[in-house]
């Protein structure tokens, strides 16, 4: 599991989990993402069972397990958080923020000793040692309770799978040409995500905020001039494409 | 690959329910068969106390059916904990040989998640050793099972113009006695499969 620091200022880090050689064939990678201030850490989607060791291997060389004080995950799908019955084992005193929608979904992970703090579906902010995260609503995009993660001090939005590129363990970690990486998003978005509205209430919401990263949970990264080519581009792509008309 | 343990104490309840539900059979051909000693009246009053004892016995078997159901359906549960308690012992072993420097914050939830690998499997040991006393329990009644069939063949024999109703009966005891004892001897083959490589 490689490990990627993103963002560096003082004891305020943020830390890319991904691109594991040792991945088992078959599964998708996904990038998990750890947040760091003073001496607390959030993991956003710690992802699937088959990560689980590899992971808390690789985010223990930069973190004592105690200050893994929360989990965060976007949705409930497998890649996201089929691990909490073993994160539950190591991290008994942690928080595990969710949509308040798949509570009782997400709970069949296996769900002890965490407890679980329900997003509402506007959104909440909340601290990790000295700084403030904002869970920003992502909703059908593509699951119907779902939320993207914002640090206005780093300047980086977690995007779940909006942005997302099924790419090989091996693809370098940024976007350089946006005509080449379109392709590789193109079907990704067009059949996972179900609602035009729900995109475009989402583009409105992201434009406003400042971004210097977009990083999403499959696939490279976007900066700028990037991440306002992919809006672009997403604003005007037909999604929901199953349902033929 | 040896079967999961909570996969075997299912199918060991699953088999009890098997024979409790055979069990549930004979009680209804005791009943059946004392309607039928009724009627035929003297000739039968031998036959008509047999069905007391089968009804009794049958009551025993379904009884004795569903608490090990029970217990092995208890059990089933306590292995699926163990399974999940082990998984996550092997994954910390795992991350211990990768030098983690933080490792040691790790140790109390490790400590944790072994102590509690123990005490399931100390409850699971228990577990199977009630199941192991249980299922020789029920191997007694089907040997009262076997006597009381050959009674009953004895006791149709004299029983007149009513002796092929009854010897019917008799075989659908003998016959119902065998399907129970099957499931019973299939449920200690596989608790004896597990005692062999115990979890
Ligand atoms: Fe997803
Ligand atoms: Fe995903």
């Amino acid at each position: 599991m490689l490990a990627t620091t993103l963002y560096e200022n003082g004891d305020h880090r943020w830390i890319m989990f991904g691109r594991d050689p040792n991945k088992a064939e078959g599964i998708i990678d996904t990038n998990q993402y750890m947040i760091q201030s003073g001496d607390q850490a959030i993991l956003l989607d710690p992802g699937g069972i088959e990560l689980f060791a590899p992971m808390l291997s690789a985010v223990l060389k930069f973190v004592p397990a105690q200050q893994i004080t929360h989990l965060f995950a976007s949705h409930q799908d497998p890649d996201i958080i089929s691990s909490l019955g073993l994160w539950d084992q190591a991290l008994p005193n942690a928080k595990l923020y969710s949509p308040w929608l798949w509570e009782s979904f997400i709970r069949h992970f296996g769900m002890e000793k965490i407890e679980f703090c329900a997003i509402p579906d506007e959104g909440m902010t909340i601290n990790i040692g000295r700084i403030q995260l904002q869970f920003i609503p992502a909703h059908y995009l593509h699951s119907s309770g779902n939320f993207h993660v914002y640090d206005p001090q780093a300047k980086i939005l977690m995007s779940g799978d909006v942005g997302a590129a099924l790419e090989s363990t091996d693809a370098p970690l940024w976007v350089d040409t946006m005509n080449i990486h379109i392709p590789k998003m193109r079907k990704f978005h067009q059949r996972w995500m179900p609602s035009n509205d729900a995109k475009l209430d989402w583009i409105r919401r992201v434009r406003q905020l400042d971004i210097q990263i977009m990083a999403p949970q499959h696939g490279r990264l976007f900066r700028p001039p990037q991440v306002q080519e992919f809006f672009n581009w997403f604003e005007d792509l037909p999604v929901g494409i199953a349902i033929k008309r | 690959m040896a079967t999961p343990i909570f996969v075997t104490a299912a199918s060991i309840a699953a088999e009890l329910h098997q024979a409790m539900l055979e069990a549930k059979g004979l009680a209804l051909t005791a009943k059946n068969a004392r309607a039928l000693a009724v009627r035929a009246g003297s000739k039968t009053v031998g036959f008509k106390a047999i069905t007391h004892f089968i009804d009794e016995l049958a009551t025993d078997i379904i009884r004795q059916s569903q608490y090990i159901n029970g217990v092995s359906e208890h059990l089933s549960h306590n292995a699926v904990a163990l399974w999940r308690a082990t998984t996550a012992a092997e994954k910390f072993d795992w991350i211990a040989t990768q030098h983690s420097d933080n490792i040691a914050s790790l140790h109390s939830a490790i400590h944790t998640c072994y102590q509690q690998r123990e005490a399931l499997s100390h409850t699971l040991g228990r577990g199977l050793q009630e199941l192991e006393q249980q299922l020789e329990e029920g191997d007694k009644h089907i040997r009262t099972a076997n006597l009381i069939a050959t009674s009953s063949k004895v006791e149709a024999a004299s029983a007149g113009d009513f002796r092929n109703q009854l010897e019917v009966i008799a075989q659908n005891i003998t016959d119902t006695a065998d399907k129970i004892r099957a499931h019973l001897s299939q449920a200690r083959r596989l608790l004896g499969q597990r005692q062999k490589h115990k979890p």
